[in-house]
């Protein structure tokens, strides 16, 4: 009766006319622990930036100068900085900083490089070859130096950091679709398509698309850490959000003069960021490991 | 690209790895034997480790009041007259003797017989008068200008080869202090010709003095070495080696990062440290290395507030912000002991010195009844507003000065609280240099300036040098306030002693009641030797003198 036990049957007989649909825990399996505390960990960061005041009742710019430097307690649980400011307060309200940061990151990445992959896997002309040559001429260049070049030209800012890190990462989505594209192109049903009279954008986008979308959103997922690793990079060298503003690698700059006699406020804020790329990378290598969860 | 699981083993390694550096650093603050008492018999030979906060920018005397050009200034040039750093008194150095006429339009100077430049050429009359055309006159066409130290320089005179006589135009009682700072430091006279490029980073060796170092070595933003001299024989009387150098050598690296200036100083890497941040000084002394902080007797550090931005044009709007800042919290809070609260815009041990502490008293109610009068309410987002126009204020991080981001990161906190956004600047030093010298962008200016004479507070103000209030508008020329101009000009051209002290007095008075400066603290020079060096001393603002150092470790 209970829906389980129906599948089982149904999967022990497969019916080869009616496709089996699994439902989305048995899709996912067992989850793993760690899966499981990457998502709630990342659940609770997103949670940070979306409703800060409700982690915390201080303010984040405002201080109390007579509780400057103090270690971490339990009124302050990750210290206070130079000049009184909780430094929970600042990574709280930070995330927001990091988060939507990444999130424009990866969208510039995902939306140009799919853009330039599908166009190129598709034409396979010479406007392939352009199109790869551009894409191999920003492969070369390191990722840091690019970004720093592009955020020279945009001008110093949450935004611009954000941008300038999506840009790195156009490359490597333009020469991921671009493959996928091929591969699914090359497929009997696209040929189908076209013989058909499918006109070539309308097969372009309702078959080929969608089908090699896969692997570039797990990519995504990954260029989420590595954005967020990127855009705090970006802060400490002091290109990012400016001061006074709490973005964690601004906050990791500002305190690594204190590293001997104040170790929370590089530490602290530290840890959160490698927390938060650990657990985007291994959700996203959970996703690669599944497949299509939806 | 790198793939996601070496990218997660090499960040899990990072962090293992800074954590492991992270407890060495914490082992080795474990103190030291022995004291750093100066007992013993002085080594000569050796070499020293010194780490400078900041790369040199060029060694041209009177632009080299950067602390880091200053100190290699003062260790390979020799000077007129020495100024004890305690006493402030004069004695001679390059000068055997010196005198002025009644108004101190004419100074005469008895050059020793003897001094010779490194490069070999003798040090006479004629060279000391070459150097003071160029330091009191400048040279616009090659880019050098005139020492700020230095006014109403006329004309030299060589009277005889031991002999030279100079001539004002007007008094000019601050000359003597003059020649005994680094910015009159003596040098030969080929390198006199050369352009302002060729005193830059990069040909430190071609500046030829006639110290007890010269400079070998330089690589470009990363340090020098300063080797002794070892035909050295003419320190002034009150030095404590009257011989060569004790040191052989100094190796001068910049290292930026405090942090790491402290660590390399307590794991024994370097022997001598400049600028030890007000947060590790206990760290130093309880790892029981010596901690010196020399004071600069000049321009205290703080705030000028250029009156001639539209917001701040208002007298009331000034006075609020002094009002609105509690400078005790702010020293308590981001300083030490070492940094005593400013009760004038000169610091107590100035020459000239007199309290005017009750123009900066912090009083908040005042601050926010003064905002109200002058037409600043408050906003809906708690900053407050005129005719739409939010009080919003840019300040400059002072990157030389100590811990200044904090201290304005604290300062910006408190003004929040009367209803005033202070932001930082923080930029690129070309966009830096720029936006300091535009009041409609840096309304704010942080700073100080070091010197042991009554000329300081002109240098700090004056319209033709350091111009801090921005007094004289870079647009147009023109000068906002005269007054100010004409009793500044009176400190630096009165002759007679008591009248000069009182016309720093003067400006004190007017700078604090017209509300045109915020003075925070008196500002230190703070070095931390090991245990194992010994002998070191600073001249009269703090710049390092290497001459009687000497290290008991090899």
């Amino acid at each position: 009766m209970s829906v389980n036990e129906r599948e089982t049957r149904a999967s022990s007989l497969p019916d080869p006319f009616v496709p089996i649909r699994r439902s989305l825990r048995e899709r996912i399996g067992r989850p793993k622990v760690s899966v499981v505390l990457s998502v709630v960990w990342l659940l609770i960061v997103i949670a940070w930036a979306i409703i800060p005041q409700a982690f915390t009742p201080l303010d984040p710019i405002a201080g109390n100068a007579a509780q400057a430097q103090q270690p971490p307690s339990l009124e302050h649980l990750f210290g206070t900085d130079a000049t009184g400011r909780d430094m929970f307060t600042r990574v709280v309200y930070g995330s927001i900083n990091s988060l939507s940061g990444a999130l424009i990151a990866v969208s510039v990445g995902f939306v140009i490089g799919t853009a330039i992959g599908v166009i190129a896997g598709s034409s396979r002309r010479i406007l392939d070859d352009i199109l790869m040559r551009i894409v191999d001429v920003f492969l070369a260049i390191p990722s840091l130096l690019l970004s720093l070049s592009i955020i020279i030209l945009l001008g110093f800012g949450t935004a611009q950091a954000a941008i300038a890190v999506g840009f790195t990462s156009v490359a490597a989505f333009a020469r991921l679709s671009r493959s996928e594209v091929v591969r699914v192109r090359g497929s009997d049903y696209v040929e189908a398509a076209f013989a058909s009279g499918g006109r070539f954008p309308v097969v372009l986008w309702r078959h080929v698309l969608p089908n090699s979308l896969t692997a570039v959103l797990a990519l995504a997922a990954l260029q989420f850490g590595t954005a967020v690793l990127s855009i705090s990079t970006l802060g400490f060298l002091g290109y990012g959000a400016p001061p006074p503003t709490p973005e964690w690698g601004l906050m990791i700059a500002e305190g690594r003069n204190y590293i001997a006699t104040a170790w929370w406020l590089t530490t602290l804020p530290g840890a959160v960021v490698v927390l938060v790329v650990l657990a985007a990378n291994r959700v996203s290598a959970a996703i690669a490991a599944k497949g299509r969860i939806s | 690209m790198p793939s996601p699981r070496r990218l997660i083993a090499g960040l899990a390694t990072a962090t293992v790895l800074a954590l492991a550096l992270a407890g060495c650093s914490a082992n080795a603050s474990t103190p030291g034997s022995g004291s750093s008492s100066e007992t013993g018999k002085p080594v000569t030979g050796g070499s020293l480790v010194y780490l400078e906060h900041q790369a040199i920018t060029g060694l041209y005397p009177p632009g080299a009041g950067f602390y880091p050009n200053g100190g290699i200034v003062n260790n390979i040039a020799d000077r007129l007259v020495y100024q004890d750093p305690k006493t402030l008194e004069f004695e001679p150095w390059i000068a055997t003797k010196w005198e002025s006429n009644a108004d101190a339009t004419e100074y005469t100077f008895t050059i020793r017989d003897g001094v010779t430049f490194s490069d070999g050429t003798p040090l006479d009359a004629a060279v000391v008068a070459k150097n003071f055309d160029l330091y009191g006159l400048g040279d616009a066409a090659r880019g050098l200008t005139v020492s700020e130290a230095i006014n109403n320089y006329q004309s030299s005179e060589v009277v005889d080869k031991n002999t030279v006589k100079f001539h004002f135009s007007a008094p000019s009682p601050g000359f003597l202090q003059a020649t005994s700072t680094i910015n009159s430091g003596l040098l030969s006279s080929k390198t006199l010709d050369l352009p302002f490029e060729k005193f830059g980073p990069g040909n430190a060796a071609n500046i030829i003095g006639s110290g007890p170092f010269t400079v070998d070595n330089e690589k470009i933003g990363t340090g020098l070495d300063l080797v002794a001299r070892k035909d050295y024989k003419w320190a002034p009387k009150s030095w404590s080696n009257q011989g060569r150098p004790y040191l052989d050598k100094i190796q001068i690296t910049v290292t930026p990062e405090a942090s790491v200036r402290v660590g390399a100083l307590l794991s024994g890497q370097a022997g001598l440290i400049r600028d030890v941040e007000a947060q590790d000084e206990k760290q130093v002394t309880d790892a029981g290395f010596q901690v010196y902080a020399a004071q600069t007797n000049g321009v205290n550090n703080g705030l000028s507030l250029r009156f001639r931005n539209e917001k701040l044009s208002d007298i009331r709007v000034r006075q609020a912000l002094i009002a609105g800042i509690d400078r005790e919290e702010l020293v308590k809070t981001i300083y030490t002991k070492n940094y005593p609260l400013a009760t004038s815009v000169l610091s107590k041990t100035a020459l000239g010195y007199v309290d005017t502490k009750d123009a900066f008293a912090y009083d908040p109610k005042k601050a926010a009844t003064l905002l109200d009068e002058a037409g600043w309410k408050l906003g809906s987002n708690g900053i407050r507003e005129k005719d739409g126009q939010p009080l919003t204020l840019v300040v400059n991080e002072a990157a030389p000065q100590p811990r200044s981001f904090d201290a304005l990161t604290l300062v910006s906190q408190q003004l929040k609280k009367i209803g005033v956004d202070l932001q930082i600047l923080k930029a690129d030093a070309g966009t830096y240099a720029k936006a300091i010298q535009d009041a409609n962008q840096v309304q704010i200016y942080h700073s100080m300036v070091g010197r042991a004479d009554l000329d300081v507070i002109k240098s700090q103000f004056y319209s033709k040098n350091r111009n801090t209030l921005l007094n004289r508008d870079n647009a147009d020329q023109s000068i906002g306030d005269p007054k100010l101009e004409e009793l500044l000009q009176a400190v630096a051209s009165t002759a007679d002693p008591k009248a000069r002290i009182e016309a720093s007095q003067t400006v004190q008075k007017y700078l604090a009641d017209q509300a045109y400066v915020i003075p925070f603290f008196e500002e230190p020079q703070v070095f931390a030797t090991a245990n194992f060096v010994h002998g070191f001393s600073s001249e009269s603002v703090g710049r390092p003198s290497f001459d009687a150092v000497w290290v008991d470790k090899q």
